[in-house]
């Protein structure tokens, strides 16, 4: 149960920045509200995973999913470089999230 | 615009540490209100750094410095241990912020010359 909420929780950050993305391009209340209900979601599942887990290993697990998610939905959907530098550097800022996270 | 775009990327890291900062420390009903007034300066600060610098990076950046900058507060204000492994993901995660950020300036130079 624990780990359903932690991947809906993740599911819906990646919704929040598609929203943030549109929002940032055309500001209307659909785009706003896809923005900030998404990202409002995200906290509320996490929170609710913590009754299940750990708080470290959820919020960690949460964190490097959603990120990753985001940035390769940017990548896919709305043009955005892939040049390796590039890769490279999303990849280790979310080793160094996910790893952080999980030691705090 | 690019460099305008990068004041709102700090802008909305710093807003987010002070309303986490917020929320570990909040007491009466003003401290709230307060953490509540950050967050909303944040929520408005974010979609205007992705209007000239692609979300991706904006996003992973906030990520990384909400975690690395809880992780500091942690360790300096609420008394958590300092380890090896703390500090080489910190390098690691810092390393990555500053490539997204010089692959970034590399992708604006290949596009003005492509116009020119």
């Amino acid at each position: 149960m624990g780990w359903l909420f932690v991947f809906l929780a993740a599911v819906s950050e990646m919704v929040g920045v598609v929203g943030l993305k549109l929002y940032s391009q055309n500001k209307t209340i659909r785009n706003g509200s896809i923005y900030i209900g998404g990202l409002g979601a995200a906290f509320a599942f996490l929170y609710a995973s913590f009754n299940y887990l750990q708080v470290s290993i959820a919020y960690s697990v949460w964190i490097g999913m959603g990120t990753a998610g985001a940035v390769l939905l940017n990548m896919v959907f709305f043009g955005e470089s892939k040049n390796a530098a590039r890769i490279v550097s999303l990849i280790a800022i979310v080793i160094g999230v996910t790893g952080l996270k999980s030691l705090s | 615009m690019m460099n305008k775009s990068w004041i709102y990327v700090i802008l909305t890291c710093l807003f987010e540490l002070i309303w986490v900062f917020g929320f570990n420390t909040a007491e009466t009903w003003w401290h709230w209100g307060l953490v509540i007034v950050f967050i909303l300066f944040d929520f408005y600060t974010l979609p205007k750094a992705c209007e000239a610098i692609p979300t991706g990076t904006v996003y992973a950046i906030f990520a990384g410095v909400g975690t690395v900058g809880t992780a500091i507060m942690d360790v300096f204000l609420f008394e958590g241990d300092f380890s090896v492994g703390k500090v080489l993901f910190m390098a690691l995660l810092i390393a990555g912020i500053i490539g997204l950020k010089l692959a970034d300036n590399k992708e604006v130079d290949k596009n003005m010359k492509g116009v020119a």
